[in-house]
This record gives structure tokens, C-alpha cells and sequence, in this order.
């Protein structure tokens, strides 16, 4: 029988739902799970921004544990995660220029309903994904971190543009901006752009998918 | 404005006060009097008293130490302005004092210019610039949990990454 080799058809070949692998290949998850790059650990960080007190779940244990496991078999995990990602509640905080590109994402020549990115109309209490436009200013940091406690799990973090990222304009020089807001979320996908197309935007709506369909179910 | 309603009220202030006015300096766009600390609340009340400066357009402040001369102080600056004289409507007269960096302490002109209240505070704040009888001296927009010095100083190094 006839099988693909990795130089035709690199590391798709075995992609099935399950996530069945051969031999000595990767699956896709393993692939997903290798090139994620470690999150920044937020709760050291965010200490520096007058932030006291986060949010966080209870540990895990008991039923919620037995709960969890559960979770992550594959075929109840892939069918978690396929139907979470096909339908994308975004809240988004507009704090600079980058909303113009959003709101621009969302017309009907780029349309991202095709993929299950819905308006972002509603409110941040029923969202899964948080997508932060532009500059954060520091007295901002706190209440942004505010925002991103009230939604609930799971949910997904998308910092779009320069500013979101790394400071941007206001890099390594300014008393004012916070340099990156993975210094108080943890965020999934970054867009890069001053601002980013909307091209790059879909895009990333594309990769957070992929990362929700083959990643852990919270 | 002309210059010669400049060059009255200079002259005025000079005979006023003769060597408390440090400094007068003349360019193209800019006529600023450096005055003592001592003497800056009554020079103020001099000029809105008699020559019809009845408001602030903008209170700022330069930190010295690190420019040219390397004077170890800080600037605080008064931007007049008037609305009551017509041939002043268009002036931009500064008056400015140096303080000692280490302490900087001035009296404030809010009693004289109310609408010092919220520049002064912006100072007080940027800067570490103590205004004396200001009736609400508190900071305005820095965050909360700022615990650094007055970020405009040029000690000052911003976090970065």
C-alpha cells in the first residue's frame, strides 16, 4: 500500500479526527503542542500594575478532575472543541486606531461568519474571545485585567497590533504604556501590523481555531 | 500684538522690580521674564493688576540639569494671556522661575489665577514641584499605583522591556 512520505505532504497525512498516528510520526496535536511558545507566567508580572487580586478558578480535584479527564478523551475533546470553534463570541476593547481594521474585518468582502467569528456585539459576561485593539496605557492595565475576569471559561485571547504587542510606538522609552499586555493576560494569537489588515486578522481568527481544535479542553 | 506693548510692560516690571527680574528674554516668538522666587506672587498680581493679564494659557515646567548650561534646577513656566486689552490679545508672555531641584518649593498662583488649579497640579506631578497654598494639591493622571519618581525628571528611566 501506497503511503504519503513526510517530503510530499509534511506532517498532514495524519490528521484524522482521532489523531491516529503511525509508526515514529507526529500527530498534528504533538505539532500544535510543540511550536505553542510558553506562556509568560502573568501572575509575576502583573504584580508591577497595581493589580492585588486575579480572578482564578478553585484547583482542580475531586469530580472536577474526574470531570476534566473526561473532557479529554479524544473523541469528547475533539467534539468539545469542534463545536467551540465554530461558533466565536468576540468582545473587543477598543483602546486605539486598530478597531477601524476590526470593525473593516467584519464587512461583508471578508466575512468571517464563514468560519463562526460572529459580531462582536454582545457583552463581554456570554464572549469567548477578548481581542484588545492598540496601546494599553498603564492606569488602563488594571482595568483591562478587570474585563478579562469577567468573561467566562474557556476564552481566548487575541492582542492585535503593534501596540498590543510589544509597545509599539511607545517601546522601551514610555512611563506610560505597558509594553506588551501578555505582561497581564495570557494571550493566544498575535497579530502583527500598524494596524494589521484585516487579511492578518482573519488569519488569526483561522489559527485560534486551529489552536482551540486541536488543543487541551479547559 | 505689537512690539511696543511688549516693551511697555517689560519696562514697567523692570522699574517694579529692578533685580528680582533675573532675565529678560527677547526672541522671535517667545518674551519671557525670569523672576526670584520671592517675588513671583507679586510680579503676578503686578501684571494682571496693571497691564490686563487676566488668565494662564498653560502652567509647564523644563528640568535643567541635563540641558546645555547644566544648571542644577528646574523651570516652572506661566503662559499669560488677555482678554481684556485688545492690543494684547494675541500676546504670549512668560513668566517663568528657577527652582532648586533638590527641593523645589514655589507659592502658588491660584488665588491670583484660578485656573492655575489643574496646571499646577500636572506639575506638582510630572515634575515633584511643591506649590504652596494650593488648595488641592493632589496627583491627576498618573495611575493609582504609581510609586516612581516624577517621570518628567531627567533621572528618570521608564521601565521598558
Amino acid at each position: 500500500m501506497w503511503t504519503p512520505t513526510r517530503a510530499v505532504f509534511p506532517g498532514y497525512y495524519k490528521t484524522g479526527i482521532f489523531g491516529y498516528r503511525y509508526a515514529d510520526s507526529k500527530s498534528i496535536v504533538e505539532m500544535v503542542e510543540e511550536t505553542e511558545v510558553p506562556a509568560k507566567k502573568v501572575d509575576e508580572t502583573i504584580k508591577s500594575y497595581g493589580v492585588e487580586k486575579v480572578h482564578k478558578a478553585e484547583g482542580v480535584g475531586g469530580v472536577q478532575y474526574f470531570l476534566y479527564r473526561f473532557r479529554n478523551f479524544r473523541l469528547i475533546r475533539y467534539l468539545l472543541n469542534w463545536g467551540r470553534m465554530a461558533s466565536l463570541f468576540p468582545a473587543h476593547i477598543t483602546t486605539a486606531c486598530c478597531s477601524v481594521e476590526f470593525a473593516a474585518t467584519h464587512s461583508p468582502r471578508y466575512d468571517p461568519e464563514r468560519f463562526g467569528w460572529l459580531p462582536a456585539t454582545g457583552s463581554l459576561r456570554q464572549s469567548d474571545v477578548l481581542v484588545v485593539e492598540g496601546t494599553v496605557s498603564a492606569k488602563m492595565a488594571m482595568r483591562l485585567r478587570l474585563v478579562y475576569d469577567q468573561m467566562p471559561d474557556p476564552k481566548w485571547v487575541i492582542a492585535m497590533g503593534a501596540c498590543a504587542i510589544s509597545g509599539g510606538l511607545y517601546a522601551k522609552d514610555s512611563y506610560n504604556v505597558i509594553q506588551g499586555i501578555d505582561d497581564i493576560l495570557p494571550v493566544d494569537v498575535y497579530v502583527p501590523g500598524c494596524p494589521p489588515r484585516p487579511e492578518t486578522l482573519f488569519q488569526a481568527i483561522l489559527l485560534l481555531r486551529e489552536k482551540i481544535l486541536y488543543g487541551r479542553a479547559v | 500684538m505689537t512690539a511696543s506693548a511688549y516693551q511697555t510692560v517689560l519696562e514697567s516690571v523692570e522699574n517694579k522690580f529692578g533685580k528680582a527680574l533675573e532675565k529678560i528674554v527677547d526672541e522671535k516668538k517667545l518674551v519671557k521674564m525670569v523672576v526670584e522666587v520671592g517675588v513671583l506672587k507679586k510680579a503676578a498680581a503686578y501684571l494682571r493688576d496693571n497691564h490686563g493679564f487676566d488668565h494662564v494659557k498653560a502652567v509647564t515646567a523644563v528640568d535643567l540639569s541635563k540641558l546645555l548650561k547644566k544648571e542644577n534646577k528646574i523651570e516652572v513656566i506661566y503662559h499669560l494671556g488677555s482678554y481684556s486689552r485688545q492690543e494684547l490679545y494675541r500676546a504670549d508672555l512668560a513668566l517663568s522661575v528657577k527652582l532648586d531641584k533638590v527641593n523645589p518649593r514655589a507659592p502658588s498662583l491660584t488665588d491670583i489665577w484660578p485656573s492655575c488649579e489643574y496646571h499646577e497640579r500636572e506639575v506638582y506631578e510630572m515634575f515633584g514641584v511643591i506649590f504652596e497654598g494650593h488648595p488641592d494639591l493632589r496627583r491627576l493622571l498618573l495611575p493609582e499605583y504609581w510609586s516612581d519618581i516624577p517621570p518628567m525628571l531627567k533621572d528618570y528611566e521608564a521601565p521598558g522591556r
